[in-house]
């Protein structure tokens, strides 16, 4: 049983380690908590419903499955990239030199207004993923690990590593990191700081609609709620790292995502979500910088 | 300070006073408009508004009309309608046309009593609903604080509705401890299991539904494993994790479809073979969609007979087919209870809760769902619990307890 839920901790810590990228990175920038990030990976879990209802339709999925799981990925991760362009232009830069609570307020409106239109026009009724992922698996000493849980792991690993490479090893990756460290400074040596940004924010919002995606594979439903608890789930996960330090947000996503599931299943799975807060509570009291975090977190 | 932001500071200064001066001749102009605006209010109700409230017979229907319940509210709300637009054609009730007012209660209970209050407000004459234990027992005692305003539930099976001796509260359901008794029965009796594990989703009706099952179960097989998942949650893993350890021979959920489907899908995902038993909350089609066809063959829940083959639910089946389209489970149940409601208040005469609620009590009605009578809590007299299977992506008629 622990192997199994460890393996189910895993998964879920793995969904929580890819949003909480977005937060991190956004923070490590604009030293602002993008809080309609995780409204952003709803919106990724709503579109790989929509894409593959449409791919369905024009008899894809019938033929390669595999084509149209990686189309699904493709399209929601590039529309959600466009929703992280817009969000940015909309709500964040024109609060670039305000007030660091604006951008704050700007972030929870920003938030509440995306739950609401997916609400209006998505319906308020629970949206089922299609039964065509086989829920196949293999046993591993008593625990059964499907496909999925596999390719959830895999996936999320790989996208890790290329945005660790990405951002350790390109032009633009240390572009990043120097307006992390001094925007102005990096203005003045000739870096576009605000196409940074831009990027900063489309880089997150691919990596919480592939998040979203597989989520929506993982559960097989979706509603416009989603996205709140996840959301604050992975703001936690990125805390618990420290945030600003994108290691420290995979490390505290799958953290969390273990607590959790061997919480749930060894104490008490009626207070499940109360072990996430909890870490969130603890973490700031005792360790405000994160498990790996250098910088202190007073800008919040 | 400079030059530049000492102007600047004076002029924000005039701005103010200017924008105060504005700000009073505004308010002066909002109350010249707010008094017109009342008086034509009150002329116009006088003619015509109060005119119009004399007019109609206000009742209330209530339910979860969205979220993700919302399938259930809208076959709640199907049902009356069809039977408040058949008697609109007959003339109405009292000599008076039937209003509907539709409220939204959300499946929680904060809004239930809320909506309960609004209802009361408005005058309704009674109310069809709530949908839910939760919902419709917080909302009763409104409605029995407002002057006895009969509710008939179609729905809500959690027996403490009405074991608090309310006189107004009535259900044309009928209660968890029945339903808990036959899936006990049929559990030992029929598959002859010896470990079940059991899990609810905290709701009242879940809750219930669970200990009633636990309670009749009595010695008769051991409870391997009892606990909760939360209402609204998708990742029930841990849970299913745990129970799979137990290796019991049957899960029974006390809960609604939406839980009920994932929890069957992931339970399949991690390999658990033991069948899957529920109660009333969960038949419905949207089950099947959540958790795929192929995941709920041989699940099995306890519920009341196919109205497909009660001979009286013909004539309403056809009508409700004509005009919505598919039947939910509880559509007939909310069309007979619309159709007593109806009935109470002519029989009573007059539009008094009281009066209507006394009625209630002393007539038997013939339904779609054949003959319907109330005892003294407002239960129904008789209450068939039968166990259905699904097979093949339906839900069919399974098993049925020995007289």
């Amino acid at each position: 049983m622990f192997i199994q839920q460890l393996i189910n901790g895993l998964t879920l810590g793995s969904v929580y380690a890819l949003i909480a990228l977005g937060y991190t990175m956004v923070y490590g920038i604009l030293q602002i908590i993008n809080f309609a990030h995780g409204e952003i990976y709803m919106i990724g879990a709503y579109m790989a419903i929509i894409v593959l209802g449409i791919l369905t339709a024009a008899g894809l999925t019938a033929v390669n499955l595999p084509l149209s799981i990686l189309l699904v990925f493709i399209i929601s991760g590039l529309f959600c990239g466009m929703y992280g362009l817009t969000l940015e232009r909309v709500a964040y830069r024109p609060l670039r030199h305000a007030h660091r609570l604006s951008p704050l307020i700007s972030a929870i409106g920003m938030s509440i207004f995306l739950q609401n239109y997916v609400m209006l026009t998505q319906g308020t009724v629970d949206k089922v993923f299609p039964h065509i992922i086989p829920s196949t698996g293999m046993e591993i000493t008593g625990a059964s690990i499907s496909y999925l849980q596999i390719f959830i792991l895999a996936a999320s690993f790989i996208l890790m590593t290329a945005l660790h490479l990405f951002i350790k090893k390109t032009r633009l990756g240390k572009a990043m990191r120097a307006t992390s460290q001094d925007s102005r400074m990096a203005s003045l040596v000739g870096i576009n700081v605000d196409s940074v940004i831009a990027v900063t924010f489309v880089i997150g919002s691919i990596l919480a609609a592939t998040a979203g995606v597989m989520v929506a594979m993982y559960y097989g439903s979706v509603n416009f709620f989603i996205g709140y608890t996840a959301g604050i789930k992975a703001f936690t996960a990125a805390v618990l790292g420290g945030i600003g330090n994108i290691p420290g947000a995979m490390l505290g996503g799958l953290l969390l995502g273990l607590v959790e599931g061997l919480g749930a299943s060894y104490i008490s799975s009626e207070y499940k979500d109360v072990f996430a807060f909890l870490i969130l509570i603890l973490v700031l009291i005792f360790r405000p910088t994160g498990l790996l975090g250098e910088r202190v977190g007073e800008k919040v | 300070m400079n030059k530049e932001e000492v102007s600047q500071k004076s002029k924000s200064i005039l701005n103010a006073q200017d924008s105060r001066l504005k700000y009073i001749v505004c308010n002066l102009k909002s109350v010249f408009l707010l008094l017109l605006f009342t008086t034509y209010c009150l002329l116009s109700s006088a003619f015509t508004g109060c005119a119009k409230k004399e007019d109609t017979i206000k009742i209330g229907v209530a339910g979860p009309m969205t979220g993700d319940q919302a399938k259930m509210g809208t076959d709640l709300k199907n049902g009356v309608e069809l039977a408040v637009s058949e008697w609109n054609e007959k003339g109405g009730a009292l000599g008076k046309k039937i209003e509907l007012l539709v409220e939204d209660d959300q499946h929680d209970p904060k809004f239930a009593v809320t909506v309960a209050n609004k209802l009361s407000n408005s005058g309704a004459a009674g109310v069809i609903g709530h949908w839910n234990s939760s919902a419709s027992i917080p909302a009763s005692e409104v409605y029995k604080d407002r002057g006895y305003i009969p509710m008939i539930t179609p729905a809500s099976t959690n027996p403490q509705l009405t074991e608090r001796g309310f006189e107004n509260v009535f259900r044309v359901c009928g209660r968890d401890d029945q339903q808990g008794m036959i899936a006990a029965e049929f559990v030992v009796k029929n598959l002859k299991i010896k470990k079940v594990a059991i899990i609810h989703d905290k709701t009242t009706y879940g809750q219930g539904l669970a200990n009633e099952f636990k309670k009749a179960m009595g010695n008769a097989a051991e409870i391997v494993y009892y606990g909760v998942v939360i209402q609204g949650d998708k990742d029930f893993r841990a849970v299913l994790t745990s129970i799979k350890d137990k290796r019991p021979e049957l899960i029974y959920f006390g809960g609604i479809y939406p839980e009920a489907g994932l929890l069957v899908k992931q339970a399949k995902e991690l390999g658990i073979k033991a069948p899957f038993m529920s109660g009333d909350g969960t038949i419905d089609k949207e089950f099947i969609k959540i958790a795929g066809k192929e995941n709920t063959e041989g699940t099995y829940l306890t519920f009341s007979p196919d109205p497909s083959n009660i001979p009286t639910a013909k004539t309403f089946l056809d009508k409700y087919h004509a005009k919505y389209g598919e039947h939910g489970p509880y559509s007939i149940y909310a069309y007979d209870a619309a159709n007593i409601l109806l009935t109470g208040i002519s029989k009573a005469g007059a539009v008094d809760g009281k009066k209507v609620s006394e009625a209630l009590h002393n007539f038997a009605y013939e339904g779609a769902l054949g003959a319907i009578r109330f005892d003294q809590k407002g239960d129904v007299l008789k209450a068939p619990y039968i166990v259905w299977i699904t097979k093949d992506g339906e839900f069919k008629e399974y098993w049925k307890p020995a007289e």
